[in-house]
């Protein structure tokens, strides 16, 4: 098997680039149309359940005292932290000039967009009383009341505002060239819509000039953010004294855990995208293998983390958090606790055998256990936190309703149908990043 | 030899990068400076081969960095001044919160000076493409334009003939 992207063995040209790439875009099948129904109808569940929500009040969800803050602020930090890998790859990759991220970056970063999408409708169901969001935008209001910018709740709003933004930017200003591309190839006035998305792109060595450099700072602005909106989300709890939160090593606990679970939610929709579009030859095994490492160098991280944490718990010697912590682990949710335990640190390390790494199928099985093993650690960090506070007062118990449940479902069907638009409309490999790699290995034969 | 009517000067197809640039080389030697060159991708070695070192994307992402700094040490340290409410018993102007505004507003305004800025130096948005472009730049073809008139048409043909052009359009 081969350690690199061993394109002149596969014989692509530029001409194969572009053809295969945008195949799904010219091409349709009933397939996909009936998968993109299904989706849309759990989406539309989704929504009656929240409208059932805003219509009864919060009581529909399974909020009691005193766990306040349950799965739907567990969905957006699990949401916010898959879109960290998108960036991570396409920005911090892109510094480092490593060329492996050329075919997953398009794809990655499409996750990172509808991640934040997803992500950023939960605070708003969580508000209950949803139409007050914009109390959280800073605007001169008649009473010139201002937000409260000591508030790690502002703080997220710059930091989840910035990064949507930031990426979205990113994600457009890779994908002008490529829109070019498909304007160039189509007729109509589907080559019209191509066309003025593209902004008049024609490739001209000046345009590119320009361009580099602007994607290049964008990339270097990128990466502080990737580890900043992390740290500033993990501060949502750190800043609290809630037992179980307040730690200092909340952030890159966090941002580790981000890119863990970013990078296995990149495996779990790359692997069928590669096999529906019939894209092996440009998401090989050998991308898959290096996914693969850093879904193992992130699983240890985040196994350290877990022991630094316990073990910082048990020599603070401060029996409220100790008590937190043997809750986790014995207590009503130790459940969770078990299923993020075995999910994120034992799963992960069969990433060790260099078979498990290059096979897709072993692969994506490995990354649905870490997408839940990371789902229910945020689910035990916040739940089962709230749940033994210091005083038996604050003891509870917390089961997610119908509501919340269906809201969950209709989501993540609101993730994929979004992801599925991008597969038909979008590229899902840079086409030019793709042909530069072709293009400067002198693999172009004239096509 | 294609015949294009609607080119006011030489275009000729390139089928690599090398070929390109050596063709560039040859034609500002010969005089011709005011080239037109088509990429499918990004090189920078075609850049140098034009002499272009540098774009003010940079200064522009600079100073959109010190405007968002700005911008929020006014949001911040000002609203705080014009409703001074002392809250979670910290000091008015507080600055380790204010720090993580202050930091993402610096970031976003980088980018979106960084973005708007190469579209303006890049003459974009344009609805209308030039007329020497041809959807093959877009796959697989490099192009060089030589925007001559009539008296010079014939000297820059010669030249471009010297070069590994695949297709030339006068």
């Amino acid at each position: 098997m081969a350690d690199h992207w061993d394109t002149e063995e596969r014989g692509l040209t530029l001409a194969d680039a572009n053809r295969d790439i945008m195949r799904p875009i010219m091409v349709s099948s009933w397939r996909y149309w009936t998968l993109l129904a299904f989706v849309f109808a759990l989406v539309v569940w989704g929504c009656i359940a929240w409208a059932w929500q805003i219509d009864q009040g919060l009581g529909v969800a399974g909020y009691s005292h005193p766990v306040m803050w349950a799965v739907y602020i567990t969905s957006f930090v699990f949401w916010v932290g898959i879109a960290h890998s998108g960036t991570l790859i396409s920005a911090i990759l892109y510094l480092f000039r490593s060329g492996w991220r050329t075919t997953i970056n398009r794809a990655s970063e499409a996750m990172t967009i509808f991640a934040v999408m997803t992500a950023g409708l939960f605070p708003l169901i969580h508000l209950g009383r949803t139409w007050y969001f914009y109390w959280l935008i800073p605007y001169p209001s008649e009473r010139f009341i201002w937000p409260n910018f000591k508030s790690p709740l502002v703080w997220d709003v710059f930091a989840v505002g910035t990064y949507f933004t930031i990426s979205l930017l990113f994600w457009y200003t890779g994908m002008i060239p490529d829109l070019a591309a498909i304007r160039d190839r189509l007729r109509g006035w589907k080559s019209k819509v191509y066309g003025l998305f593209s902004v008049g792109w024609q490739g001209t060595v000046r345009e590119w000039s320009h361009y580099r450099r602007a994607y290049l700072y964008m990339a270097a602005i990128a990466t502080p953010l990737v580890l900043s909106v992390h740290s500033v989300v993990s501060w949502d709890f750190a800043m609290g004294i809630v037992p179980g939160w307040h730690s200092t090593i909340f952030a890159p606990y966090f941002v580790a855990g981000a890119i863990f679970s970013g990078m296995a939610m990149v495996i779990t929709i790359l692997v069928p995208m590669r096999w529906a579009f019939g894209l092996e030859d440009y998401i090989t095994d050998y991308h898959l293998d290096n996914m693969s490492k850093l879904i193992l160098l992130t699983s240890l991280i985040v196994a350290y983390s877990y022991a630094a944490e316990y073990f910082i718990t048990y020599y603070s010697a401060d029996p409220t958090e100790q008590a937190s912590l043997f809750f986790r682990a014995h207590g009503s949710f130790q459940g969770p606790f078990w299923v993020m335990t075995f999910c994120n640190v034992i799963v992960p390390a069969t990433l060790w055998f260099k078979k498990v790494r290059r096979s897709a199928s072993a692969a994506f099985v490995v990354s649905i256990f870490v997408n839940i093993g990371m789902f229910y650690e945020r689910y035990v960090i916040i739940v089962s936190s709230l749940a033994h506070e210091y005083e038996p007062y604050s003891w509870g118990f917390y089961r997610p309703s119908w509501v919340e449940i269906s809201i969950i479902v209709g989501s993540f069907a609101w993730f994929f149908f979004w992801f599925l638009l991008f597969t038909k409309a979008l590229p899902t490999i840079s086409i030019a990043e793709v042909k530069e790699h072709l293009a400067h290995q002198g693999a172009h034969e004239h096509g | 030899m294609a015949d294009a009517a609607n080119v006011s000067g030489v275009l000729a197809h390139y089928e690599s990068i090398d070929g390109t640039r050596r063709a560039i080389e040859t034609l500002r030697e010969a005089g011709f400076d005011d080239l037109e060159v088509f990429s499918p991708v990004m090189c920078p070695e075609l850049e140098e081969a034009l002499g272009i070192y540098s774009s003010p994307v940079r200064r522009w992402a600079l100073i959109g960095g010190i405007t968002g700094f700005t911008t929020a040490n006014l949001l911040t340290i000002g609203t705080s001044l014009a409703y001074p409410l002392i809250g979670q018993g910290k000091p008015i102007i507080s600055w380790p919160p204010f720090i993580v505004i202050m930091f993402e507003l610096t970031i976003l305004y980088t980018g979106l000076f960084a973005m708007f800025s190469w579209m303006v130096h890049a003459h974009r948005p344009k609805l209308k493409l030039s007329p020497a472009y041809r959807a093959v730049f877009s796959v697989d073809r490099w192009g060089i334009f030589v925007p001559v008139d009539a008296r010079d048409r014939d000297r820059a043909l010669e030249k471009v003939r010297e070069t590994e052009a695949v297709e030339v359009e006068a």
